[in-house]
């Protein structure tokens, strides 16, 4: 850059400053665009009137990360294997540093994650924002929604106490009634006769890696979809985006209240039968 | 090509009156929008703090009331257990109970008690309702999103709301019989049914081995999942033979069966079980 006069130190180092931070942001923008599209995700507009009940999606996210996080350093210390699983589990809760607190909150966290998504789900029934052109979104959120109780069948089994063996029982017999698919469903759940090693073997694997492959899949395209369709305003908001505008709307108010016309208007009415 | 002139409408279909309501949508939050960063952010991660907050003061309370000041991991504590006993397919005084957000469906069988119907409650409703749920958006077509104008959404919200809450408690408050109410049972079962002594470790093992937790004998135990009444099993005359297949595996025995598996119980228990079960022969006077 030109100076006019020499310029000071302070002006040279903040420069080498901006050049250090622009060029790695430079560099990933040049061969990724991502930069721009963060940038994008962080800019783009949302209605001015969204509302607290509008933070349930991201809140579920949170509690989702909490449960991905808690999880991943439980398995370094969990051991899906009958023999092992329940001392495994005494040991992280009893005697390991703060693994209480990592196994509290994966336990407790999977309560708070489907609490949210119901909660998450009620908000956009409220709003009526499974319409046009968010369908796709809603069917996407109940899948979220069955995978996610999914996670909670499967991962009742771990610890491998009374708890978790019956009623893992009871609940792969109950998927065996349904018909046609149910005996084979129930004969997959159990991997053979008996609940033992196999099914523990089994319930860990959908738990820790099919299931939530799923679910970060489907919060992925969730999410695409949120950014590209932008989030509903509340509809009794007074500026909510999109709707008809006051003026347009031939209903009255209230029974027996009409909008007050305006005077601008109510003169040219007035002048409408002169000779203009 | 020749067209074909569409006739006028005078109203718009609801295709177009949909387009046009979601690029009106549009304009107006390019217009009058705000920046997601820092205004949404901001309450969203309120919301996430408090989220988290909320998920480590259980986990605290759940430890600080159970291991914390007992040493012991199956101390009820204010959350429950830590855990419970290890697993043990062999004593099955155990009463099933599933995680809280399956106890709607866990009610949900009580409700459907007769075998033919338990697969409607097994599978039968939730199926239903996922695919309403999932239908949704094709079954409410109307652009119509305030609340006060959409009263028929409204009231099935409220009613699912309702619902499920009830469901919820129920299941969650299920008398179940425990085993130590259930075998002091035992000796008023002898007396009514007038069971020889050979029967007399079966009844105790049915007492104990989780069987009222489906079953219900002479009015003790809770019935569930469609399982029948055993007070009078014996009149049937199935047989000791049948009774130990039929507890060694119920659905090779009774296709389709629910009820789960006691092998592990082994062969010795197994049979003192079907000699209690082939001597009920009812109330005797
Ligand atoms: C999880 C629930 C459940 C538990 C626990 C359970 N049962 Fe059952 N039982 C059922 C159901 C459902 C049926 C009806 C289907 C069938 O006949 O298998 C049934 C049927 C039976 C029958 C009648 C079989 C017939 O052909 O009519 C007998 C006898 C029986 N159970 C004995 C027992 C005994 C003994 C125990 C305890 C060791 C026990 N059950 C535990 C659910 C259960
Ligand atoms: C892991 C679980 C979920 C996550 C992380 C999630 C995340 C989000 C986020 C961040 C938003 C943006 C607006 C908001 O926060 O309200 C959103 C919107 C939306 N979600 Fe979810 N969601 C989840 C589950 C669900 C479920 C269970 C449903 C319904 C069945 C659903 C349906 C929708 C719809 C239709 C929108 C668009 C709402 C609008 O435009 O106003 N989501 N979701």
């Amino acid at each position: 850059m030109p100076y006019s006069r020499k310029p000071t130190r302070a002006e040279i180092r903040r420069e080498r400053l901006q050049e250090a931070i622009n060029f790695p942001l430079d560099w990933l923008e040049e061969r990724s665009g991502l930069v721009g599209g963060i940038r994008y995700f962080l800019f783009r507009k949302v209605p001015a009137d969204t509302n607290w009940m509008q933070t349930l999606g991201s809140a579920a996210l949170t509690a989702f990360l909490v449960q991905a996080i808690t999880g991943v350093i439980l398995a370094m210390y969990y051991k899906p294997d009958p023999k092992d699983a329940y001392s495994s589990i005494q040991n992280i809760t009893d005697h390991l540093t703060m693994g209480w607190m990592v196994r509290g909150m994966h336990k407790w966290g999977a309560s708070v994650f489907i609490i949210l998504m119901f909660l998450h789900m009620g908000r956009v029934f409220l709003f009526g924002a499974y319409k046009y052109p968010r369908e796709l979104n809603w069917i996407i959120g109940v899948l979220i929604l069955v995978m996610g109780m999914m996670e909670g069948f499967t991962g009742y089994l771990l610890p491998w106490d009374q708890t978790a063996y019956w009623a893992s029982v009871v609940g792969i017999n109950l998927n065996g009634t349904a018909p046609f698919l149910g005996p084979w469903l129930a004969q997959f759940l159990r991997s053979g006769q008996e609940i033992g090693a196999d099914t523990l073997s089994r319930f860990y694997s959908l738990h820790m890696l099919l299931i939530p492959g799923g679910i970060i899949s489907l919060i992925g395209l969730h999410l695409y979809l949120v950014i590209r369709l932008g989030v509903t305003s509340p509809p009794w908001s007074r500026e909510a985006a999109g709707m008809v505008p006051a003026d347009e709307e031939p209903v009255p108010l209230r029974p027996g209240l009409t909008r007050p016309v305006p005077r601008t208007i109510a003169a040219a009415q007035g002048d409408a039968g002169g000779s203009e | 090509m020749a067209v074909v002139p569409q006739p006028q409408h005078e109203k718009p279909s609801r295709v177009e009156e949909a387009r046009a309501g979601f690029a009106r949508y549009k304009a107006d939050v390019k217009k009058r929008g705000k920046p997601f960063y820092p205004y949404a952010m901001f309450h969203d991660t309120v919301m996430s703090l408090i989220v988290v907050t909320v998920i480590l003061g259980l986990a605290a309370i759940w430890k600080w009331t159970s291991y914390g000041p007992h040493h012991d991991g199956t101390h009820q504590g204010l959350l429950g257990p830590e855990y419970t006993a290890p697993a043990d397919p062999g004593t099955t005084s155990f009463v099933p109970r599933p995680d809280w957000y399956f106890y709607f469906l866990f009610y949900l069988l009580r409700i459907f008690k007769w075998p033919e119907s338990v697969f409607l409650g097994t599978v039968g409703v939730p199926t239903i309702a996922l695919i309403l749920l999932l239908l949704l958006p094709f079954m409410d077509t109307r652009l119509e999103r305030r609340p006060s104008h959409r009263p028929v959404a409204m009231v099935a919200m409220a009613l699912t709301i309702v619902s499920m809450a009830v469901l919820t408690w129920k299941g969650a408050t299920a008398n179940e019989a425990l085993a130590s109410e259930v075998i002091a049972n035992v000796p008023n079962w002898v007396k009514q049914e007038k069971l020889p002594p050979q029967a007399l470790p079966g009844a105790k093992l049915f007492a104990t081995a989780g069987c009222t937790a489906c079953h219900t004998y002479l009015g003790t135990g809770s019935s569930n999942l469609g399982a029948p009444d055993l007070t009078a099993i014996g009149t049937r005359n199935l047989g000791i033979t049948f009774q130990v297949n039929h507890l060694k595996c119920p659905s090779c025995v009774n296709p389709g069966s629910p009820m789960p598996k006691f092998a592990s119980l082994g062969d010795t228990r197994l049979h003192q079980l079907a000699v209690f079960l082939e001597a009920s022969k009812g109330p005797q006077h």
